[in-house]
């Protein structure tokens, strides 16, 4: 008896540490995430009190409303583009701040200074760089160009610049992170074996290096087909439509709209489409890594 | 092989002054007149006026920003380690389904994007009487950064050998009192990760101020400065000034902390 008080006191003491943790998590994700499916059900308008349940009609209307895969074209463009240039762009700048750059330190620092600036500060900064600092910079070559952003054609990519610009340091630091965890041995037995640069690269470091891939390009897929911030302080997803993503246009038709029924709907959807990336995005990845 | 490496370095050089540029031309902005950028937009002006800097410092309420950034951030990533590591040595001593279940759920929850429970989260905030209150949207930050946190404090502990804390249980010593002697000490390079990778979040962050704290006078950083950009975007270098304003803090916390900062990404993204 005395035996199995002490082990539930014992199970107690877990149970109370594990408790602030569930509480917080519950409170911050769980409810909110039920709360939005039954919304994705009504006809709520986000701020009353009141609302009725519609069944489907939601997830049907979110169907046939080009302005939803309008933006989610968008934002897979805005996602892919943006992934590869950075995983290209951080991967070559990782294999030369390993090996034998001169102020390779201070170059990483250089590189990875943008990513701890606020998204807002860049965003102001830059939508002041494209509109005046670079035409400025260029008139005195003789050419002559107007912001990006202000172009329905090419504003996507003056946001997928900026991105760019802050997203590399992140993923820079992880490539080098993996390159030191590759035995040198390797490099060298592939040298005597008469292996060059270009063989050794694609036949040893980038199969070792496959891990860090896969997680970089999971964290800059998955962290790019959220894109709000960025848009929502400088272009608002115009001009035109050109650069409304999902997160944005949720945003409008929750907020300033007032159809928060049919916002949750679109954000269920939302989120199902990026489970399934993701999923499918491991998978294909997690095959082509080797082991040690 | 040399020709090559000293194109390399060259690129790379390039590169650099490209990344450092924007950041260049806000200071350079900063410190000039409106007259003096129109004359001439790259020049470095003939003195340094920190004329912009005063302004910007007296009509845009810093003080009230930085109090509540410095506040909303210090309280979140504290609430968030304190939890983390009580629930990660949860699980990580009890190895029974109910732990690993919560685990998996706090896995799952990241796959969550913030937008798809924003609404939900902004109706929830108003309900509670949450919304322009320091403790409602430290909560919610505790409640997102809880599920890294647990991952992390999970797996650290994990590691540690349990022969001190068995032999600290014959000695008659209590759960928590183990936690506090034994665990809490060797905790701190875990610790680092999450405080440097939860403080650099929170303190960048824009949508959960945007939905919580509306209310001028506690508006954090970030939410400040939108709306100031807002409203003085023809005053540009006054905007400047206020930039570099709210850049100086976070720049200098990276480059006290690089060292963390990079572990700690580098530790993620193995833990991911």
């Amino acid at each position: 008896m005395g035996n199995l008080k002490q082990a539930m006191r014992k199970e107690m003491w877990y149970l109370l540490f594990i408790l602030p943790g569930i509480c917080l998590f519950v409170m911050a994700v769980v409810i909110p995430l039920i709360m939005g499916a039954r919304y994705s059900f009504t006809n709520w308008d986000g701020v009353s009190n009141t609302f009725a349940s519609i069944g489907w009609d939601n997830y049907v209307q979110a169907f046939q409303d080009p302005g939803f895969w309008e933006a989610l074209w968008n934002t897979f463009k805005y996602a892919l583009i943006l992934t590869i240039l950075v995983n290209v762009i951080s991967l070559l700048l990782a294999l030369v701040l390993d090996s034998f750059l001169p102020f390779r330190n201070i170059f990483r620092t250089i590189f990875f200074l943008p990513s701890v600036i606020s998204i807002v500060l860049s965003g102001f900064i830059w939508s002041y760089n494209y509109s005046t600092g670079i035409p400025t910079l260029l008139s005195h070559l003789g050419l002559d160009v107007t912001s990006p952003l202000g172009n329905p054609d090419y504003a996507l990519f003056g946001l997928i610049l900026v991105a760019l610009w802050q997203g590399v340091g992140a993923p820079m630091i992880i490539y080098i992170a993996g390159l030191q965890g590759i035995p040198n041995e390797l490099h060298e037995s592939a040298k005597i074996d008469g292996a060059g640069s270009g063989k050794a690269f694609w036949y040893i470091t980038l199969p070792l290096l496959a891990p860090s891939v896969t997680i970089n390009l999971l964290l800059v897929l998955t962290g790019s087909l959220k894109v709000f911030d960025l848009v929502y302080v400088t272009t608002k997803g115009g001009p035109g439509f050109s650069t409304e993503v999902v997160s944005t246009y949720i945003y409008r038709t929750s907020f300033s709209s007032f159809k928060g029924g049919y916002g949750m709907a679109l954000s269920m959807m939302f989120f199902l489409i990026l489970v399934v990336v993701t999923v499918v995005q491991m998978s294909i990845s997690r095959r082509r890594e080797v082991e040690m | 092989m040399k020709k090559n490496q000293v194109a390399v370095f060259i690129v790379v050089l390039l590169l650099a002054v490209v990344f450092l540029f924007p950041i260049y031309l806000a200071v350079l902005m900063s410190v000039k007149t409106a007259k003096q950028t129109f004359d001439s937009f790259y020049a470095l002006p003939s003195s340094f006026d920190l004329s912009n800097y005063w302004h910007a410092w007296e009509t845009s309420k810093f003080p009230i920003a930085i109090t509540n950034s410095l506040i909303i951030t210090s309280l979140s990533v504290i609430l968030i380690v304190l939890v983390s590591a009580l629930a990660g040595y949860s699980i990580a001593r009890r190895n029974k389904p109910f732990y690993n279940i919560i685990f998996l759920l706090f896995l799952s929850g990241m796959m969550i994007p913030f937008q798809v429970t924003m609404l939900p989260l902004y109706k929830l905030g108003k309900n509670l009487h949450m919304l322009d209150t320091h403790w409602g949207i430290i909560l919610i930050y505790g409640g997102f950064g809880v599920q890294t946190g647990v991952l992390f404090y999970t797996a650290f502990i994990r590691q540690i050998s349990k022969e001190i804390e068995e032999a600290a249980k014959i000695d008659g010593c209590s759960t928590p009192g183990i936690f506090m002697r034994i665990i809490i000490p060797l905790l701190k390079p875990v610790t680092a990760t999450v405080v440097v990778l939860n403080a650099l979040y929170i303190w960048n962050d824009f949508l959960l101020p945007l939905l919580y704290l509306q209310d001028n006078s506690y508006r954090t950083i970030p939410l400040q400065q939108y709306f100031f950009f807002g409203q003085y975007s023809s005053d540009l270098n006054l905007a400047f000034a206020y930039a570099v304003m709210g850049m100086i803090p976070v720049i200098a916390f990276f480059l006290v902390m690089q060292k963390f900062i990079i572990k700690g990404i580098a530790a993620g993204a193995v833990k991911g």
